[in-house]
Formats: structure tokens, sequence, C-alpha cells
């Protein structure tokens, strides 16, 4: 097993019993999402008023709700093309508070340059998402490129709790721009090799 | 190995971590964490020009301990 690998199956033990809870009160998966996402605004604001160390944990609590609320579908029957869309949807959301709370806090601090980085990131976190989502249309499967959002928010909440928020800035952003044009290449391949991208 | 493999060695590692295919749990996406990891960890917040963060971060100490 890897590092990485031992790492998620720790962190899987208690989360195991959270989904069971979840279960067992038959607490609908679309509400689980939707909290994740206001956990997440939360934690968007913890970062607007410099508290890293909070939002790093209101991030970790979101984070539960993110990972919980796939299986909590399953094990209830109630996973739904639906509850698929919903959860995407709520995930740019989540995404966009957090960056949204680093813009202000940098604007506040009157740091034009960090603001600009943030800004980027957050439009390259979007851009990671929806380059998939529009490659999917066309072709099965599209998932090359390193940061997708479970490394984005690990990121986020080391780069919280260490205080090191503007290296795991950069690394997000120049990790997302990398990812994007991964998705551009791998779908162009993908369609010349299918011979579709003539008839598109 | 051939030296003509042993030179685009660098340059097949270099393109595999940029166009990004494995998966997680695997030693590929173990290094690439690590690396990570270090220029997150390691890197000098002055560097940077981090709005939040001071001090002179891991590389710093030990440049300093190596003076």
């Amino acid at each position: 097993m890897t590092v990485t690998g031992a790492i998620g199956a720790t962190f899987l033990l208690p989360l195991r019993g959270i989904i069971a809870f979840c279960v067992a009160l038959r607490i609908h998966p679309n509400v689980l999402t939707l909290i994740g996402v206001l956990v997440s605004a939360g934690a968007g604001w913890a970062l607007a008023i410099g508290e890293f160390r909070l939002a790093g944990f209101v991030m970790l609590g979101a984070s539960v709700f993110d990972f919980i609320d796939g299986k909590v579908a399953d094990r209830l029957r109630l996973a739904s093309r639906f509850g698929g869309f919903w959860d995407s949807v709520m995930d740019r959301f989540s995404d966009l508070f957090l960056l949204i709370g680093l813009i202000y806090l940098y604007a506040d601090l009157g740091r034009p340059d960090y603001v600009l980085i943030a800004a980027l990131t957050l439009a390259f976190s979007v851009m990671t998402s929806y380059s998939r989502a529009r490659a999917e249309s066309m072709i099965p499967l599209c998932k090359v490129g390193f940061m997708e959002r479970p490394e984005r928010i690990v990121l986020f909440m080391i780069g919280a709790f260490t205080n090191r928020m503007a290296a795991v800035l950069w690394v997000i952003l120049v990790l997302s721009v990398v990812t994007v044009l991964d998705r551009i290449y791998f779908t162009w391949r993908e369609l010349r090799s299918d011979g579709r991208e003539a008839t598109a | 190995m051939t030296l003509k493999r042993l030179v685009s060695l660098p340059a097949l590692a270099v393109w595999h971590a940029l166009f990004w295919t494995f998966e997680r749990a695997t030693w590929q996406y173990d290094l690439m964490v690590l690396a990570i990891l270090a220029f997150v960890w390691l890197t000098p917040p002055g560097w940077l020009g981090d709005p939040m963060a001071g001090g002179p971060g891991l590389l710093g100490i030990l440049a300093d301990l190596l003076r």
C-alpha cells in the first residue's frame, strides 16, 4: 500500500461511523451536500478574516459532508442523476466560497498581487471542472491532470493549518493551469483518433 | 541502458508529471504529493511574498545552519 493510500484508509475508519449514523437517521444525501456547502461558506468567512486555523477545522468539517453524501446515497439507494448534478454544482460553490474568502482577505491587506493570484486560481479551479464536464459530453472519460477537487481541498487545509496559504495558492494555480491544458490536449487527441473531430 | 534512453528519462519523467494520467494511491502520486509538500513547507514565505506568514521557513533555517 502507498503512503497516500494508507492515509486515506486511516481517515475512512471514523467516516464509516458517520456514514452509518446518517444512514440510520435516513438523512437525505442532497441535504448533506447542502450542509457541506453552508459549512464551506463558513470556512470562506474564516479565511476572509484571516483565521486560518479556524478555517482549516471548518474545511475539515465541510469535507466530511462532501465525502459522505455519495456513500449515504448508495447505502439508502437514493443515488440519482439529479443527486450527481446537485453535488457537482454545490462543489463549485464550495470552491468559490473559499477563494472569494481569500480574495477578500488579500484585498483587505492591500495586496493586489495575491488578489490576482487567488482570482486566477478561482478561474482555473472552475475551468478544471468545466473542461472535464464539457469533454465528457463528447468522449467517455476525461480523467487526466493532477489537480482535481480533493487535491485542492486537502491543499487548502494544509495551507490553513500550517499558515502556508501563499505557497498552496501557487501550487493550486500552476497545477490547475496544467490540468486544464492536459484535458484540452487529451480531448483533442481522443476526438482526432476517433475521427469525430471532423463531424463536430 | 543506452545513453539515448538515459538522456530521455528525465524528459519522460517531466512529461508524465505534466501530462498526468496516474491514479491516486500509486507511487507516482506519492512522489508528486511529496514534491508539493516539500515546496509548500520548505520554501521561505518571504520568497513568495506571503501576506500572512513570516519567518525563514525550513529551507531558510537549513540555509542559516549551513552558514
